[in-house]
């Protein structure tokens, strides 16, 4: 039933991008109604496909590589509407909407194993991999504003304005974006952490060993805090931010996915079930 | 009929133009000569044209030629390669690019759109505009008005002092309650700091050697004043920095940037340098968040800008096809449907005169028979009548259309 709902979902996303490109390619001072429908529809049903998971394991429905994955297009979608409504960027949809379709289409394509574990039915669990995700998004909405902000400044630095200039928000609207996906990210990565440890803590006493994928998300966080702070106080300048924004996100994608197959315990590979 | 600004020189536009104080008359004069019905004379510094609707069979150059040649009391003859002339589909066409200001010398200008409503509201006025013109013409303003949304063509500067505006609100998004420094209280920095405040930026600042002078243009735009000498003192608290002066050197080096840029905790600052010789070190550009540009630099812009409605201008095209396919869409099938009324009509008789004749005959059946005979004679009709209608409403639209017409005319014997 989800993966069913996951496939409409997949071929709705698939027609909103195709109906954005134009819009966007042709400077167009809103997307079309028909782009929001699809992807509105493919939201929705793509919701449906994780309330049948969830139904279904009596958790979260995040369990493997690819329904995190799954989970995690679904809210980048949520972000991206609920971004759009607020700054009405059309390049956002270029932006962000072919990372969804990919994600999703990479959880459709392979179901993945699926294990049950009492352990991965405790709240502090789903609170951590909820908050995880969460700030994900945020970071990775603060990664999009910084590539804008770092092509819209080369345009302005370069006085020869390509076609870019005309598509991308200012240099302020960028920046504003940045700063508020930051601010929101931030505290849900926090949270996030600190669940794992109180987690990991009541599962094992205390018997755990710092597996390079915490190691990773604490790295991750100690950057995000860093660039939290510069962009406070004003110390950094606006590139140099972007830069750091750019790296965060990459230290994201290795945390979340490469990690993955190395770490052991949050490895999302069935051997896990066997964990005390 | 008309000329413009591309195939006839402003000797020729002046003498072909009718001034705003005459146009009424000049319609009015246009429509009561034999065979106009409807006409709408636009007048502008860059064009001078003529539409007229005409009737049937009757061919409209030389009359309105004749027009023309009359109010200006002139021989036509020697500005005729001046002219150019359109006729239906073509004539519409042109209508909806004048509107949407495709045909304009700088695409995307504004101004043409109102110069049409003028134009269309004194046409009006003398009763000239009351069939398929004021349709079309009605039809090209709503067009014009769907160009300007669905594409931006007119949304780039062309002109050097708006490339500013522009440029600083691709930087601050939003330009209110910035704060503007004019450094050389001259003509030029006037009309850039003009241009700023109507876009909605905040408190102004000047400038100047000459301290009454900042005092003066400090005044005008409720701003304050600042002495020359203490000048470097206050650009910090400016995001914008309007520089034009007469100092044959540099008056802002990078060193002060860099300063300004620490204390304003890397908020983003706009240098216009509109001086020559510059008066901004260009090598501040070169710090982060500090985005200098001189007069070539905003020259560039534009030039820029105009390319970009260029390409804005491909997609209003392809609006005006879609809208003139439209159009003809609508009148031909405005064509058509007197055509079909007609053939009801007179099938319509056929059938009752029918009816009428065997009436004594007829006269034996119960009311349920009558009726019976009545529905099966409209069947009959209906089934014949249904070729040839679907016949030519498919036809709309295509050129063999006027000829379809005629044949199904000839054919059940409906006049012309």
């Amino acid at each position: 039933m989800y993966s069913v709902l996951l496939w409409l979902a997949l071929i709705l996303y698939f027609v909103g991008i195709v109906l954005t490109v134009p819009s966007v390619m042709k400077h167009r001072p809103s997307l079309p109604s028909s782009a929001l429908a699809a992807l509105g529809a493919g939201l929705v049903l793509h919701a449906a496909s994780l309330a049948a998971r969830a139904v279904q394991l009596h958790r979260l429905p995040v369990i493997d590589v690819q329904s995190a994955l799954s989970f995690f297009a679904f809210l980048v979608t949520l972000a991206f509407f609920l971004v759009y409504l607020r700054y009405r960027i059309n390049v956002l949809g270029i932006f962000m909407l072919p990372l969804v379709f990919v994600l999703t289409l990479f959880s459709a394509l392979r179901p993945g194993p699926s294990f049950q574990s009492m352990a991965f039915r405790s709240g502090w669990l789903m609170v951590h991999i909820s908050s995880i995700m969460l700030g994900y998004v945020g970071f990775f909405l603060t990664f999009v504003a910084a590539v804008m902000y770092l092509i819209q400044e080369g345009q302005l630095k370069s006085k020869n304005p390509q076609q870019t200039y005309y598509r991308l928000p200012s240099l302020e609207l960028c920046d504003q974006l940045y700063f508020r996906s930051l601010k929101f990210g931030l505290p849900f990565l926090t949270v996030g952490i600190l669940t794992g440890f109180v987690w990991a803590a009541r599962t094992w006493h205390g018997h755990w060993e710092l597996d390079p994928k915490i190691l990773a998300a604490l790295i991750t966080w100690l950057i995000y805090l860093f660039l939290f702070s510069a962009r406070l106080s004003g110390t950094w300048p606006g590139r140099l931010s972007a830069y750091v924004a750019i790296v965060g996100f990459a230290a994201i994608m290795v945390t979340f996915v490469g990690i993955s197959f190395v770490s052991g315990w949050h490895g999302y590979i069935p051997r896990l079930g066997k964990a005390p | 009929m008309g000329i413009n600004h591309r195939t006839a020189p402003v000797e020729v536009r002046e003498r072909m133009s009718i001034p705003e104080s005459r146009l009424r008359e000049a319609i009015s004069d246009l429509v009561h000569r034999d065979g106009i019905r409807e006409g709408l004379i636009l007048s502008t510094c860059n064009r001078v044209e003529v539409f007229a609707s005409v009737q049937d069979h009757v061919p409209p150059e030389p009359l309105i030629r004749k027009f023309l040649a009359d109010h200006h009391q002139c021989n036509l003859a020697e500005y005729e390669d001046h002219f150019y002339y359109h006729r239906q589909q073509d004539a519409i066409e042109h209508l909806f690019r004048v509107a949407s200001s495709l045909d304009s010398m700088i695409v995307g200008e504004p101004q043409i759109l109102g110069q049409l409503k003028q134009a269309y509201s004194a046409a009006r006025e003398v009763g000239a505009l009351n069939g398929t013109l004021n349709e079309i013409s009605l039809q090209a303003l709503a067009v014009a008005r769907k160009v300007r949304r669905k594409t931006e063509i007119g949304a780039s500067a062309v002109s050097v002092s708006y490339a500013a505006v522009e440029l600083a609100r691709k930087i601050f998004g939003d330009l209110t309650g910035k704060t503007i420094l004019v450094v050389g209280a001259g003509k030029m920095s006037e009309i850039a700091a003009r241009n700023l405040i109507r876009s909605g930026a905040g408190s102004i600042l000047v400038a100047n050697r000459t301290y009454d002078r900042a005092v003066e243009l400090a005044n005008a735009f409720h701003g304050k004043a600042i002495r020359f000498e203490q000048m470097l003192d206050h650009v910090e608290k400016a995001d914008i920095v309007i520089c034009s002066t007469a100092a044959p050197h540099y008056v802002i080096h990078r060193h002060h940037a860099e300063q300004w840029l620490a204390a304003r905790k890397n908020r983003p600052m706009f240098f216009v340098d509109i001086s020559v010789p510059r008066n901004i070190d260009p090598a501040v550009n070169e710090l982060d968040n500090a985005f200098v540009y001189d007069i070539d630099d905003l020259g560039q812009v534009v030039e820029a800008n105009k390319k970009q409605r260029e390409r804005e201008a491909v997609w209003a095209e392809e609006i005006i096809q879609q809208e003139v396919q439209r159009a003809m869409r609508r009148l031909a099938s405005r064509e058509i449907v007197p055509t079909i009324v007609a053939l009801e009509q007179r099938l319509e008789t056929i059938r009752e005169n029918e009816l009428e004749r065997y009436r004594g005959r007829l006269s034996a059946l119960t009311p349920q028979q009558r009726e019976a005979v009545d529905a099966l004679t409209h069947g009959i009709l209906n089934k014949i009548l249904h070729g040839p209608i679907t016949e030519l409403k498919s036809g709309v639209g295509r050129p063999e259309q006027s000829s379809l017409v005629s044949m199904v005319r000839k054919m059940f014997g409906v006049a012309e």
